[in-house]
């Protein structure tokens, strides 16, 4: 008889399950929202410890390179000129084509100014914008701008150019839209902390 | 059909040949819009549809609203695309497949009742001719998988012959039992039937079994889900359709909703009383003193009771196909040969004494 029972067995667990996987699709059809966000226009929520693209405070950064140096794929490049405490930034790269995003820069920060953010969208359609600049302005206000200049006249020993003609302009030649960008990102690392 | 020669003859003054060829297009081309139409609200339906199964969205940007445009996205870029012929292909096998495919389908609309009197052809045969109509189907998928010269085409193409050979049988020996109660051939006698006694899938628990075993082998007959061998995504690229692009693959997917189409109408039609409301006699509400409503009003409700009847059928099918696995061919074969086509013929056999004897849930 094992045969027969197996036979209206097959029959009874074929529609038994059937009816379950229909009941389990029904419930998710009727009511279960959708769990999925129409991603440019929502977001999903991130994780506050997730491990994002860089900022970079620059004011507090004392271009000691210990950040590169822990860095295990070398995609963090420093340059900076030093005129006694002010620094002269030229550049401050993360070259995100390498980086792990394992986070092993931020720990090794004496002054606690490299932090990773929640941003993640590295998606271009041109290679070099894989690489990211930190940097938001050269480091320099515009009085130090003037000491420096000024300093470097009298070891020329030519007389002091005036304030007004030197005044450089701000911005460090980065484009305002990056620079709104850190700045929103800052803002809401600051708020997160 | 008859109407409409006559209103060309009447009206326009159209002699024989030329009042027939002019009926005929009116309704190769309405129905040819119908078609088409419904193609495109049945993919964006089976879209919403699988993705809120999954718990997502589906399309939603297209169109303002929910993506209702999509499917016309979709088929506008597909009438735009390259058709491309392989070079190793049969070149005139691979052309009128396609068409071959659809031309199957597409006649079995023809006998459809979509309301009282509204059909293109009122054959006495309707039932018979449905089912040897769908069989042409098969022989373009044949073609389209032989002419393709690919494997995996061909692989889906004898996937397919297997399938739906072994599926008619219960397909006809499920349809062969509403016929035995009502003891016609013809579409609208069911109606008439089933709008004066009830529905048919309440007349005995044999007649449900039937409509189990019509409706689980018309989803083998359309490819849909767990059926879908000829087609298997994961083993066979896209089955017999794999080579085709273009226009000529938009023909393959009218096809398969229009074949779910028909096979929800006929389901709904013959168990489920097509376009009557049971115990409601329609043609009374012209009358002015019950609703006092038009023939064109009656005609469409008519139309709107069978076509949420064969959407409910059409979601049921998505539904399946969002909940079942695929199957693999030797359970298919024997999820026909050893449980359908026997309880086919049980529930055809005790319908049969039913009958006799005048058993059942209502008189017959
Ligand atoms: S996250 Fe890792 S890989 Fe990326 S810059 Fe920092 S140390 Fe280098
Ligand atoms: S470790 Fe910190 S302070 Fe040192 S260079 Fe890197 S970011 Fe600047």
């Amino acid at each position: 008889m094992g045969a027969v029972r197996d036979y209206f067995g097959n029959i009874a667990s074929a529609l038994t399950t059937t009816a379950k996987g229909m009941s389990v699709t029904l419930h998710h059809f009727r009511n279960e929202p959708p769990i999925t966000v129409q991603y440019p226009f929502e977001r999903m929520n991130i994780p506050d410890r997730y491990r994002g693209l860089h900022i970079l405070e620059q004011d507090k950064c004392i271009d000691c390179h210990l950040c590169a140096k822990a860095c295990p794929v070398d995609c963090i490049e420093i340059e900076a000129i030093h005129h006694g405490r002010t620094l002269e930034w030229k550049k401050f790269t993360i070259d995100y084509k390498k980086c792990i995003f394992c986070e092993f820069c931020i720990p090794p920060c004496p002054v606690d100014c490299i932090h990773m953010t929640t941003e993640y969208e590295l998606a271009t359609d041109n290679v070099d914008d894989m690489t990211e600049d930190l940097l938001s302005w050269t480091g320099l206000r515009p009085e130090d701008q003037f000491a420096i200049e000024a300093s470097e006249a009298k070891k020329a020993g030519k007389a002091a150019p005036t304030k007004a003609a030197t005044a450089a302009p701000e911005g460090g030649g980065d484009d305002d839209d990056k620079a709104a960008k850190i700045a929103a990102i800052k803002a809401r690392m600051a708020k997160k902390s | 059909m008859e109407t409409l020669i006559g209103v060309f003859e009447q009206q326009l003054g159209l002699e024989g040949v030329w009042a027939l060829s002019a009926a005929y297009s009116v309704c190769i081309g309405s129905l040819l819009g119908f078609i088409t139409v419904y193609a495109m609200f049945a993919i964006w339906m089976e879209r919403k549809v699988a993705a809120h199964m999954q718990v997502r969205m589906g399309p939603m940007e297209t169109g303002a609203w929910h993506g209702w445009a999509q499917s016309i996205a979709d088929a506008v870029k597909l009438l735009f695309k390259e058709d491309i012929i392989p070079s190793q292909s049969n070149k005139v096998m691979f052309w009128i497949a396609p068409a071959v495919v659809f031309c199957g389908v597409f006649a079995g609309f023809i006998v459809i009742p979509f309301a009282l009197g509204l059909q293109i052809a009122d054959l006495n045969l309707g039932i018979f001719f449905l089912i040897s109509i769908a069989s042409i189907e098969v022989i373009g998928v044949i073609m389209a998988g032989w002419a393709s010269n690919s494997k995996y085409s061909l692989f889906g193409a004898i996937r397919e012959a297997a399938q739906v050979v072994s599926y008619e049988i219960p397909t006809a020996t499920a349809l062969l039992v509403p016929i035995l109660v009502v003891g016609s051939f013809r579409l609208d006698d069911f109606n008439l039937w089933q709008e004066a006694n009830g529905w048919l899938i309440f007349h005995s628990p044999w007649m449900m079994l039937a409509g189990l075993v019509f409706f689980i082998s018309s989803l083998a007959g359309c490819k849909r889900a767990p059926f879908d061998l000829p087609e298997a995504e994961s083993e066979l690229v896209s089955g017999f359709h794999t080579e085709y692009s273009g226009m000529r693959f938009s023909f393959f997917f009218l096809e398969e909703y229009a074949s779910m189409f028909v096979a929800s109408a006929v389901m709904a039609t013959l168990w489920f009383g097509g376009w009557t409301i049971p115990f409601v006699d329609m043609s009374t509400w012209t009358d002015p003193d019950s609703f006092g409503l038009s023939d064109v009003a009656v005609t469409s409700i008519g139309i709107v009771v069978l076509l949420a009847k064969t959407f409910f059928f059409i979601f049921v099918q998505m539904w399946l196909r969002w909940t079942l696995p695929r199957l693999r061919v030797d359970q298919v074969m024997t999820l026909g040969y050893k449980y359908l086509v026997p309880w086919g013929f049980v529930a055809l056999v005790m319908t049969a004494i039913f009958k006799y004897y005048g058993w059942g849930w209502f008189p017959n």
